[in-house]
């Protein structure tokens, strides 16, 4: 489904992915593990298309010169120089670290913004189906997402990228400022999502434990590069993972 | 003499939101400042001006059509000038404000100075209201700025393009990712500020003639109100506008109308020492933007 050749992107001279390659098969859970700093933000920010648009403003306003090399394939198309709303019309669709909603609105008029490319019917059958998957959102309908939990606005910033109706799912840190009972909240979620959509899903995570259970294929990066893959389970076991992740 | 100030008080503070309106919905949505708003509103009034008497067009085709001419001017300055510095707080405001005197003073040099340009008042009647006698052109004025605020209201909420306005505001980014066009919507954006401009003008001009200076003082008072309500905000917009307005039409009866622009200016200062980001804006909002 996707593809993505010798990727390498710099920082002025700052090498933040260094020649990564990886695929990403039709409904899978791909997992995309690395600590902090370790490119996960950039890679997903080229994924979707972001990083062309944080070019071009930095281009203009003469700051950090952002060059990207390598190759982005989707369904056989050479997407790497598409602007990333217009990936978005493909269904390839991110979800941002740090629970990206529209803090000043409701609930209900996130989901709506999030349905700028669907009609209003198809924007409220999605609807539905985020209370159903996030049943904590239900009683916040008319609350403004600024006023919600963290746990709260991640499940809400994934059901606006459902409403949306990605068929490859980013989701860029979604554990990130959680407490441990709230990211298991988030991982049921991301299940539940998987089970009643089916829809392929890309995670970047630093925290592994409680993501690699669930992907069928993971990427371990560090600086940039690619240090393993494997299965989830194989990266479970894996004793560089256990020691660099478990703690162990 | 109270009840008339306060009537007439009323009044011009709608005035001052009418103006105000298009000017902070354009920084809200794309984040620039357009200091060639009053430069905009000038041309409206002109092209209204030569729509009726050059062309001889009836009132229903000129002023529209002005309104459309002038909200188009504005996306291509937006797309071909503002665009290449976004980013740049002082080229932004350096840009339009440039561009902004250079139509002024065109209008100018072109000689379109005189107490003949004037434009047709809109209701031909009078009505008291607590005694006090108010023309129908001022009533036009009240109806017009509570039709364009509550149209922004529903159309922000209700619509798709409204929609997409609100989630730029908030965050370009996230917008982006949800499939919204961010610069074709803050195109989109700019002219509709510059269609605000060009009915205030179209309401407010027939009160007096069509003179370059008004571009200049309307671009002060837009900026008097959106920097005292918080630059974004349009509740701040509203509640800054009432309380400029009341506040120079007191000074006008009470001192001089002379003092009318002293009193924006005044606020602008005072707002910038006590509350930097304006009444409803936030302190964060204001160190990202400007």
């Amino acid at each position: 489904m996707l593809e993505v050749k010798g990727l390498m992107v710099f920082y002025e001279n700052a090498l933040a992915v260094n020649d990564l390659s990886l695929k990403v098969q039709a409904g899978q859970v791909v997992g995309v593990i690395g600590s902090n700093s370790a490119g996960k933000t950039t890679l997903m920010n080229t994924l979707s298309g972001l990083i062309l648009d944080q070019r071009i403003k930095e281009l203009r306003k003469g700051g950090e010169r952002i060059t990207i090399m390598g190759k982005v394939i989707h369904e056989g198309q050479d997407i790497s120089d598409m602007p990333a709303y217009e990936r978005v019309r493909l269904g390839i669709v991110l979800c941002r670290e740090r629970h990206p909603v529209f803090p000043d609105s409701t609930v209900l008029e996130n989901l709506a913004i999030a349905g700028h490319l669907r009609s209003k019917v198809e924007v409220a059958q999605t609807t539905e189906l985020c209370f159903d998957l996030f049943p904590n959102l239900t009683r916040w309908r008319r609350r403004k997402a600024g006023f919600l939990s963290g746990g709260e606005q991640q499940m809400l910033a994934i059901g606006m990228a459902l409403v949306v109706r990605p068929r490859l799912l980013l989701l860029d840190e979604p554990l990130l400022g959680l407490s441990p009972a709230m990211q298991e909240k988030v991982v049921e979620a991301i299940r539940s999502v998987r089970e009643k959509t089916g829809v392929t899903i890309v995670i970047a995570e630093q925290f592994a434990r409680p993501i690699l259970p669930m992907l069928d294929f993971g990427y371990v990066i560090e600086n940039g590069m690619l240090t393993l893959t494997g299965s989830g389970r194989d990266l479970m076991e894996n004793p560089e993972v256990k020691s660099a992740y478990f703690g162990l | 003499m109270l009840q008339g100030t306060i009537i007439y008080g009323f009044i011009n503070s709608v005035m001052l939101l009418l103006v105000a309106l298009g000017f902070n919905l354009t920084f809200g949505i794309s984040g620039v400042a357009n200091f060639a708003f009053g430069a905009l509103y000038i041309t409206a009034g002109f092209l209204a001006w030569i729509g009726l008497n050059t062309l001889g067009l009836p009132y229903w085709l000129a002023g529209p059509a002005a309104v459309f001419i002038t909200a188009v001017l504005a996306g291509l300055l937006y797309r071909f000038v503002v665009l290449r510095v976004r980013g740049l707080v002082v080229s932004e405001v350096i840009a339009t404000f440039g561009v902004g005197l250079a139509i002024l003073e065109l209008f100018r040099f072109l000689g379109f100075i005189g107490f003949e340009y004037t434009l047709p008042e809109m209701l031909d009647l009078e009505v008291s209201l607590a005694g006090v006698i108010v023309d129908g052109q001022r009533l036009a004025i009240l109806l017009v700025g509570a039709g364009l605020t509550l149209f922004l209201w529903w159309f922000t909420r209700h619509t798709r393009t409204g929609r997409a306005f609100r989630a730029i505001a908030q965050d370009e980014h996230t917008a982006l990712t949800l499939g919204i066009n961010t610069e074709r919507v803050a195109t989109v954006s700019v002219a509709f500020g510059a269609a605000y401009a060009a009915v205030a003008a179209l309401v407010i001009l027939p009160l007096g003639t069509i003179a370059v200076n008004e571009g200049y003082h309307v671009l002060v008072n837009a900026l008097a109100v959106c920097i005292v309500g918080g630059l974004g905000s349009t509740l701040g917009v509203v509640v800054a506008s009432f309380m400029i307005g009341f506040a120079q039409t007191f000074t006008a009866t009470y001192l001089d109308t002379s003092w009318m622009m002293v009193v924006s200016l005044l606020a602008i200062l005072v707002i910038l020492l006590a509350r930097p980001s304006g009444l409803f804006g936030s302190q964060k909002q204001l160190e990202e933007r400007i």
